[in-house]
């Protein structure tokens, strides 16, 4: 018998079953079929809707503040938000807040099964409580789309500067009546070579003020909902379009050790222009020698928490040299990472890499109030490089790997007053398994977090994780050692006292 | 009483024990020591693979571990060589993947989630600690003194001939295979010092391991028939050597033929005949020694010589119609090369050009083996006093090592084992002489002694000669400094000489901290994130295994060289003008081509370096069409300046190698660092190919091939087009030139 399958089954007898409980918010987190001809019922009307579209990070952010009116005779709670087709599967977070009452957190918002057939997807909006005929409700509806910008040109020389382009309507995407709207753009640059102008109200459209062009106000009380005006913006953007297509996270928690291991797997991309001609070395070092601005990711600066201690900064062939590491002071200031690509990442090229550090675990961790066996682990969800341009991710997964023999997982994001940048818990999928490493008997519980659709705004949000773990579990692995290292003995001590030889002694 | 307590430590039973223990200690201590003076690469740059091969070996490890033994059995790699790929499970010495499989299995089985590079980078480390343990045995059997084992063991540990082709990432099939040697080599003395199977089956086993380790396993093969045969000839034939000899040649030849790369080249290749006739030799003679118990004298004379006469005509003729019809192969050429240095470079420029396979300057001796290489004959000489079996192994060894040593300089890593067991001989028959003497039986001190009178002063307590003190001091003394010494050489080798990646340089900024040149690193992931992954990448074939290890893309030719044409192929393509090239380029599917520069750097490794290789080597196929001479000047010089050859500056290489280089320097004049020449002010042109990555400090530069022309022009004319030059008329007449006066 194997030495270590025995012991598994001995600690197996030895330990109360380990029920994992994962509980998140269980809420209603299936996705509701709509038939394909579906129209919502016109219950709801909006009386004044402000757009503001942000697009001075290479993701879109925006927010619609809407006054909201039944115009129904019964109260009514379910409000479709309507968004077009190609924009509904890129949406990363949505938000949506009672503005009156912000710090009563975001609104249930349940996401419909897409069909392509329709031209509007919806999501459907829970009041906390229905609204009354008459009443009004303001919405804060906040969501960041991600890939939509495309650089326009597609291909540019290495030195040139590097143009997005964003079409959308001038009428924002509505499932109800809107009375009047407008749209703010906030542009991350003046230089903009071509926008729509319209001529859907009296004065010029749009207002220009600095990087803000404001399209509307317009009266739109007899436009039926759902009719579009398209409008494209082409602006300067000689930044990159950092994109993680996967970013893989494990936070290993050691109560041995009192350590937090964090490692961070990225396959980056930079969405922006291609390379028109090829990489040229020459006009490389000239630009970065005189710091000229370039679509492409030279270095990118992450921010640790203090006290961060062994960074590392490798990708598949080894360490990448060309890192730095400024450790910060204990308790306030960041130590900083200062990762270089091994080379600069044009348009369209990537680069994957994995870094990792250390953490004392005890500003992580608190005994839970009241029982000795409880843990409350409290984590960044994501951390990520911080630029001005922004980083949007296609996919995160956060794995917390906690001690072995930990029970009755729970896990919550922490909301607060705004946006924390991560959807709804029950838009996380969540999953517990066993992860086997450094010699465990019962493998370690790890909780797999998967999301679709982040950006960078993320980056605060903490998540927070409690188990129990006992004193027993602790001795765990100790003991197995010493039991595994006394069976090799015995054994040995067996097979030396075998006698084979063939003639007698 | 502490003295006291300290005899009961060190005699008797006791002291078996005490002595015991502390010899464990000391090698325990011996290992450590060879692992850790090898982990300088590591502590200085990082846990990574070095060099050439090393990326073969480490690929085709992480292939094993992911795919399982049988397909890394049925191997056939399509990502090398294309198109003609590469059968390379049956292809290679598989010891050494699988040797680090099992390591990594077993520590997978424990769940110590340990990398599989980390295991490839310090399994030679780790074996080295191995062979120090397996020399310990060695020696032990050769000398009765305890202290030689001891000696030899540290000796091969630290000694820098060994640990040049084991340190810390330097993965390849030396790296286990010395161990190998030396434990086959403890295992077949054994087996003949005791006649038993078991010493002699182990020995076949081992030899197996080795044959599946490393090519070198031929030496093994050939050195023990050789040992026989001296013994034979010593008339030191007893059935001890018959059973051991038997055994081994028996197991030990299946084990090999286990091996697909080996096959059937034990009994049908001229390297492996000479243990074929051994084995053969020693049946006849163990016939003759039964038959001798029962005829008479005169009768068994006679009988013997018809029979060796028979035998031998017989044996002659028939090795020679085997190899004339082709059964058994002729020697291999590599072979040659070891009994005529010249031969390779005349007939096989491939092995030629690399370095390791040059005769081995004098100094690399000493630099190699300190003063070992001095204690080595003294070995040898002590051998020669007490000629016992094994001593006559030590001597036949020493004799042929020296010589393959002296033509090859990689063939020292086959010496160096000797050099250390008879070094540790001849050292440890001086300390044992000179420690332990005590004053022999002195005539006149017995004298004396039986006249129980006053004892002469001088004869009771000597001032001279060998057992006194000051004689005692004075060697032991200088010993330790020549020890002090060999350890400080080996670690200032080890160090400054033997740990370079070659793949990550080191160098030094101007405030002295130490600044790393990652260029190899940098251009390899460019190719392995920004390119489609069945790209091919045309390069020398030096950068092959790198290729195909860092950047994990299809080449053409690698380390491998088991095609000579097809990497003739290359260097035609390499040395031709770009319309020569162009089609070779488009036949071979090449999507890039790789280059090595250090003009910028003056990093001398490059490729225009090694540009005369890759003429040579296509010289050899093409004779018409690619000449050395072309590349020399008429004064015959190589010179890549404006007096360079128009072959020279034509040929792709020299084009690829200075493209775009001079735009570097801002209307200054560009100058190659390498080479010490000032380039011509005009740049080379390039049409059919276009720069499409060029590394940090220009080490590496990739080119990417250009399709056809859209418009079915050639790329000559249509480079020509973009840059506004007027197309030549092809049917222009050239007149007599006029000298043009204004």
């Amino acid at each position: 018998m194997r030495p270590t399958s025995a012991l598994t089954a001995l600690c197996g007898l030895l330990l109360s079953t380990n029920s994992f409980v994962c509980a998140g918010s269980t809420s209603s987190s299936s996705t509701v079929t709509l038939p394909s001809d579906f129209k919502p019922a016109q219950v709801f009307k909006n009386t004044n809707l402000v757009r503001n579209t942000n697009l001075e990070k290479s993701y879109l952010r925006e927010t619609i503040n809407v006054v909201v009116e039944n115009v129904d005779k019964q109260a009514q709670s379910d409000y479709y938000l309507a968004l077009p087709s190609d924009l509904y599967n890129k949406v990363g977070v949505l938000e949506v807040r009672d503005k009156s009452a912000p710090e009563q957190g975001r609104l249930d918002v349940q996401a419909t099964e897409v069909d392509t057939s329709r031209d509007y997807q919806y999501f459907i909006v829970r009041f906390s409580k229905p609204l009354a005929p008459k009443a009004h409700i303001t919405l804060g509806i906040s969501y960041s789309v991600l890939n939509s910008f495309s650089p326009r040109p597609a291909a540019i020389k290495q030195m040139d500067r590097q143009y997005l382009t964003y079409s959308f309507s001038a009428y924002a995407p509505s499932a109800y009546t809107t009375v009047t709207q407008k749209t703010k753009l906030k542009l991350p640059s003046t230089n903009v070579p071509d926008y729509t102008t319209t001529d859907l109200k009296s004065s010029a459209d749009p207002e220009r003020l600095g990087t803000t062009y404001t399209y509307g106000p317009y009266d739109t009380a007899k436009i039926a909902p759902g009719t579009s005006y398209p409008i494209i913006v082409r602006y300067e953007f000689t930044k990159p379009v950092i994109t993680a297509s996967l970013l893989e996270r494990d936070l290993e928690v050691s109560h041995w050790g009192g350590n937090l291991a964090t490692e961070e797997r990225y396959w980056l991309r930079n969405n922006g222009s291609e390379l028109l001609d090829h990489f040229s070395r020459v006009e490389w070092t000239l630009s970065s020698y005189q710091q000229l601005p370039s679509s492409s990711i030279r270095e990118l600066k992450y921010p640790l928490k203090p006290g961060s201690v062994d960074p590392y900064f490798i990708d598949d062939i080894g360490n990448v040299s060309t890192s730095r590491y400024r450790p910060g002071k204990v308790p306030s200031r960041d130590a900083s990472l200062e990762l270089r690509p091994r080379f600069p990442i044009f348009g369209g090229w990537n680069y994957s890499f994995r870094i990792g550090w250390n953490n004392d675990l005890s500003a992580f961790l608190r005994r839970a109030v009241g029982s000795a066996d409880s843990y409350v682990l409290k984590v960044p969800f994501i951390e990520g490089p911080k630029v001005s341009e922004g980083v949007q991710y296609e996919k995160v997964v956060v794995r917390v790997i906690l001690p072995e023999g930990s029970r009755n997982v729970r896990w919550e994001t922490l909301e607060k007053a705004s946006s924390n940048g991560l959807p709804s818990a029950s838009q996380i999928q969540a999953q517990l398994s066993d992860h086997k490493t450094f010699m465990d008997t019962l493998g370690r519980t790890a909780l797999t977090l998967t999301v679709d659709g982040l950006t960078d705004e993320a980056c605060d949000s903490q998540i927070v994780v409690t188990y129990e773990y006992s004193l027993w579990d602790g001795l765990r692995k100790p003991v197995a050692i010493t039991a595994g290292l006394f069976t090799v003995f015995v054994a040995a001590w067996a097979v030396g006292n075998l006698d084979v030889s063939i003639k007698k002694r | 009483m502490a003295e006291s307590s300290l005899n009961v430590l060190l005699k008797g039973n006791t002291g078996r024990n005490t002595r015991g223990l502390l010899r464990i200690i000391i090698l325990g201590t011996i290992a450590a020591a060879a692992v850790s003076s090898r982990l300088f690469s590591v502590i200085r740059f990082e846990s990574i693979i070095h060099e050439f091969d090393p990326w073969f070996n480490f690929r085709a490890t992480k292939y094993l571990v992911q795919h399982g033994f049988y397909s890394f059995w049925d191997w056939f790699d399509d990502r090398t060589w294309h198109p003609l790929g590469r059968v390379t499970g049956g292809t290679l010495y598989p010891g050494l993947m699988v040797t680090s499989g099992v390591i990594y299995h077993i520590l997978r089985f424990l769940t110590i989630p340990v990398d599989i590079r980390n295991i490839c980078v310090l399994l030679a480390p780790g074996f080295s600690g191995l062979t120090a343990l397996a020399m310990y045995f060695l020696t032990c059997e050769m000398s009765t003194s305890p202290s030689a084992g001891l000696l030899a063991a540290a000796f091969m540990g630290i000694v820098p001939g060994y640990i040049s082709r084991s340190v810390a990432g330097s993965y390849d099939n030396e790296a286990i295979a010395i161990f190998l040697l030396v434990f086959t080599f403890f295992l077949w003395i054994k087996a003949v010092k005791n006649g038993s199977i078991m010493w002699g089956a182990l020995t076949a086993l081992f030899y197996g391991y080795m044959v599946s380790a490393w090519g070198g396993y031929v030496f093994i093969t050939n050195l023990i028939p050789l040992h026989v045969f001296v013994l034979l000839c010593m008339g030191r034939y007893s059935s001890r050597i018959y059973i051991s000899y038997t055994t081994w040649y028996a197991l030990g030849t299946l084990a090999s033929m286990q091996i697909p790369f080996v096959g059937f080249l034990p009994i049908r290749n001229s390297d492996h005949m000479s243990a074929l006739g051994i084995f053969g030799l020693l049946q006849l003679v163990a016939f003759a020694d039964f038959v001798r118990g029962f005829i008479p004298g005169k009768h068994f004379q006679r009988l013997l010589t018809t029979m060796i006469i028979v035998v031998f005509g017989v044996a002659l003729v028939g090795l020679v119609v085997l190899t004339v019809s082709g059964v058994i192969a002729p020697w291999s050429g590599r072979f040659y090369s070891l009994w005529d240095t010249g031969y390779a470079k005349i007939h096989i420029p491939i092995i030629a050009s690399v370095s390791e396979h040059q005769p081995t300057a004098w100094p690399a001796f000493f630099f190699d083996l300190n003063f070992l290489i001095w204690l080595f004959p003294a070995g040898v000489y002590m051998c020669f006093r007490d000629l016992k079996d094994e001593h006559v192994f030590v001597i036949i060894y020493s004799v042929l090592a020296s010589y393959f040593a002296g033509v090859m300089v990689r063939l020292m890593l086959t010496l160096t084992p000797i050099v250390c067991v008879a070094a540790a001989l001849a050292l440890s028959t001086i300390l044992d002489t000179y420690v332990l003497a005590t004053p022999g039986p002195n005539p006149k001190a017995k004298v004396v002694e039986d006249a129980s009178s006053e004892p002469l002063r001088s004869a009771r307590k000597p001032d001279v000669g060998v057992t006194s003190y000051l004689s005692k001091m004075v060697v032991t003394s200088s010993v330790v400094v020549y020890l002090l010494l060999f350890v400080a050489h080996c670690t200032w080798v080890t160090s400054n000489a033997y740990s370079s990646p070659s793949v990550v340089l080191a160098s030094r900024m101007p405030d002295g901290s130490q600044h790393i040149i990652d260029d190899y690193r940098e251009a390899y992931y460019w190719l392995r994130q920004n390119t489609p992954h069945n790209a091919k990448v045309m390069s020398w074939w030096d950068y092959g295994y790198q290729i195909g290890g860092m950047a994990d893309r299809p080449t053409l030719v690698d380390n491998n060289t088991w095609n000579n044409t097809h990497i003739a192929t290359v260097g035609k393509a390499m040395s031709s003008r770009e319309e020569v090239s162009y089609p070779i380029l488009r036949q071979h599917d090449v999507d890039y081509v790789l280059v090595v520069f250090g003009g910028l750097l003056g990093y001398s490794g490059d490729d225009i370096n090694k540009f005369l290789w890759m003429v040579r080597i296509a010289e050899g196929i093409w004779p018409d069409e690619v000449k050395e001479r072309d590349f020399f000047t008429a004064r015959g010089e190589y010179r890549v300046d404006d007096q360079a050859t128009p072959t020279m500056r034509n040929s792709l290489m020299y084009k690829m190698s200075y493209y775009n280089y001079h735009t570097m320097f801002q209307g200054g004049q560009a100058v190659d660092r390498v080479r010490g020449a000032k380039l011509p002010a005009e740049g080379p042109q390039l049409s059919t190919l276009e720069e499409a990555f060029t590394s940090e400090n220009w080490i590496i530069r990739i080119y990417k091939v250009k399709d056809l022309d859209n418009l079915n022009r050639d790329h000559g004319n249509a480079v020509a087009f973009d840059r506004g030059h007027k197309r030549k008329r092809a049917t222009k007449k050239k007149g007599p030139r006029v000298l043009r006066t204004e």
